[in-house]
């Protein structure tokens, strides 16, 4: 049995922006959500790379002490933007207490900051005591699974729980498996996301790597670079995204309002090298999505690429793209505008993917100034382009090798 | 939660003195207050229903009622809380654990 799968609700926190307006505006307007790293005492003065993809405004939160207690800075993110695909769904209370709706929500790992104090108890003291200060809550906050379980919690989902937890392709993931429980029939609606919160433990895991950008400290704003010759690496953000996935025929019955459809979804596994991008796994990934959405390449005319602005990544990408998709799609890549958002990137350009179809344009990739001619075979997007998008790819990769791309397409 | 604790001096360190039932039940409902947003709690209420009190704060509890104390409760008599259900027995488990320890005043 494979059954359609729609959209039904959308929300998102990221740099540029909290829900549709803002993020719109910022896209149309060019505007990014690097800022400078915050200071703090731990890791930031030993990190080469100042600028952070950073959420600076405030979010008004209403969580009951109940729920709190058990929540970490990126629960909080999560169960926000939950809240808000919920509402905007219509779902009922009965409905979404049935069982017929799970969760599939995924973070890196969990509560970085909440990890963090928990460290500090560790290492701080050998007063036996002290260990106690350990809150019985805190592997709660910080647990893998953190932000699934809190939004199952809030509000009392019994369905399946899918926590991926795989680092830049959590929440493709998260999007893609739900995507899968719907279309057989295992359940009928999934609230699918992911999310991060500020930690700057990330960063410098890039950054001992040499793949953070590093040549843009003065100007934040002109970094990342995705696609550009001056390119010189990712800029951790963070954020959250999640998108209400429902089976056609009940959204239809309810009368929801469909605000698009998932119609593929591949993921697989460069079966090698933990960080180095692989062309032959991400080509086989695009063509498995392709085959997965029944439909001709061609067909597809947006490519929101993973386009982290690492000097290979990019490379591989366009030539995986270029190889599957020939220069027909506009390509565009998403991070120039929140940095990379890690768990979240995958929900979050989707759903500017899915915005952009619904408003009919393309944002271009920021700081794309001169296309670096090993990526130039793509048709890339360097100005707004007022044109209708049918259907959008969004391609994410991971470290571990693990790379996924989901199909979407105009709701009419 | 564990740095509001960490702020917190058992009652030996403040006074020197044994604890009265009354400092018992100032000291809960400052707990209560402090760590779980519940002013004035109904001291025969059930915490579970008239409250959302779970198993998680039951534990944060405990610490609690041991920083208060000054001195670790043991695992078997941690057990003995599990059928807790009020604030006064709530405070006839503190009062327990303080006489056996020598820390009750009844005065």
């Amino acid at each position: 049995m494979e059954r359609r799968v729609v959209i039904t609700g959308s929300s998102a926190i990221t740099p540029i922006g909290h829900g549709k307006d803002q993020i719109v505006k910022s896209l149309l307007d060019g505007v990014s959500g690097i800022k400078p790293l915050r200071p703090e005492e731990f890791l930031s003065r030993f990190i080469h790379s100042k600028v952070y993809g950073t959420v600076d405004y405030p979010i008004e939160y209403d969580f009951k002490r109940n729920h709190r207690k058990t929540m970490g800075p990126v629960a909080y993110y999560a169960c926000q933007v939950a809240k808000e695909v919920l509402a905007q769904s219509g779902l009922t209370e009965e409905f979404i207490t049935s069982g017929r709706l799970g969760v599939a929500f995924g973070s890196i790992h969990g509560s970085p900051t909440v990890q963090r104090n928990i460290y500090r108890i560790f290492f701080g003291t050998e007063d036996k005591l002290a260990v106690k200060e350990i809150g019985a809550v805190d592997y709660l906050k910080s647990m893998v699974h953190t932000t699934a379980v809190n939004i199952t919690k809030m509000f009392g989902i019994t369905g399946r729980v899918i926590a991926s937890g795989t680092a830049c392709t959590t929440s493709s993931q998260s999007i893609g498996y739900g995507y899968e429980s719907v279309k057989f029939g295992m359940q009928d609606a999934m609230l699918c996301g992911g999310a991060d919160e500020y930690d700057t433990t990330t960063v410098a895991v890039f950054d001992n790597l040499l793949a953070c950008s590093t040549a843009f400290n003065e100007t934040p704003q002109k970094t990342p670079r995705p696609f550009d010759k001056d390119r010189d690496g990712l800029v951790v953000g963070e954020g959250a995204g999640a998108v209400m996935l429902e089976e056609y025929e009940f959204a239809k019955k309810r009368g929801a309002n469909i605000l698009g459809e998932v119609i593929g979804f591949a993921c697989n596994n460069n079966g090698g090298d933990m960080i180095l991008p692989n062309l032959t796994g991400i080509t086989n990934t695009l063509k498995l999505g392709v085959e997965n959405a029944r439909i001709n390449p061609r067909e597809v005319d947006l490519i929101s690429a993973h386009a982290t602005a690492t000097k290979m990544g990019d490379i591989i990408e366009a030539q995986a793209i270029d190889a599957v998709f020939g220069n027909n799609p506009h390509v565009i890549g998403l991070k120039s505008y929140t940095g990379h958002t890690m768990a979240a990137c995958g929900a979050i350009e989707t759903i500017m993917s899915l915005y952009m179809m619904q408003e009919g344009f393309i944002a271009p990739t920021l700081n794309l100034e001169e296309i670096d001619e090993r990526c130039a075979m793509l048709k890339h997007v360097q100005k707004v382009l007022q044109q209708p998008v049918n259907i959008a790819a969004i391609q994410n990769f991971a470290f571990g090798g693990v790379n996924t791309i989901l199909l979407i397409r105009k709701f009419s | 939660m564990q740095y509001l604790l960490k702020a917190t001096k058992s009652i030996q360190e403040v006074t020197q003195d044994k604890m009265t039932r009354q400092e018992i039940e100032r000291e809960v409902k400052n707990v209560f207050q402090r760590e779980f947003e519940i002013a004035n709690p109904e001291m025969d209420a059930d915490l579970r229903e008239t409250y959302e009190f779970d198993s998680i704060d039951a534990i944060e509890l405990l610490l609690a009622i041991e920083t208060f104390l000054g001195t670790e409760i043991s695992q078997e008599e941690k057990k003995q809380a599990i059928n807790i259900r009020t604030i006064n027995q709530i405070c006839d488990y503190i009062e327990k654990i303080a006489i056996k320890r020598n820390l009750f005043s009844p005065a």
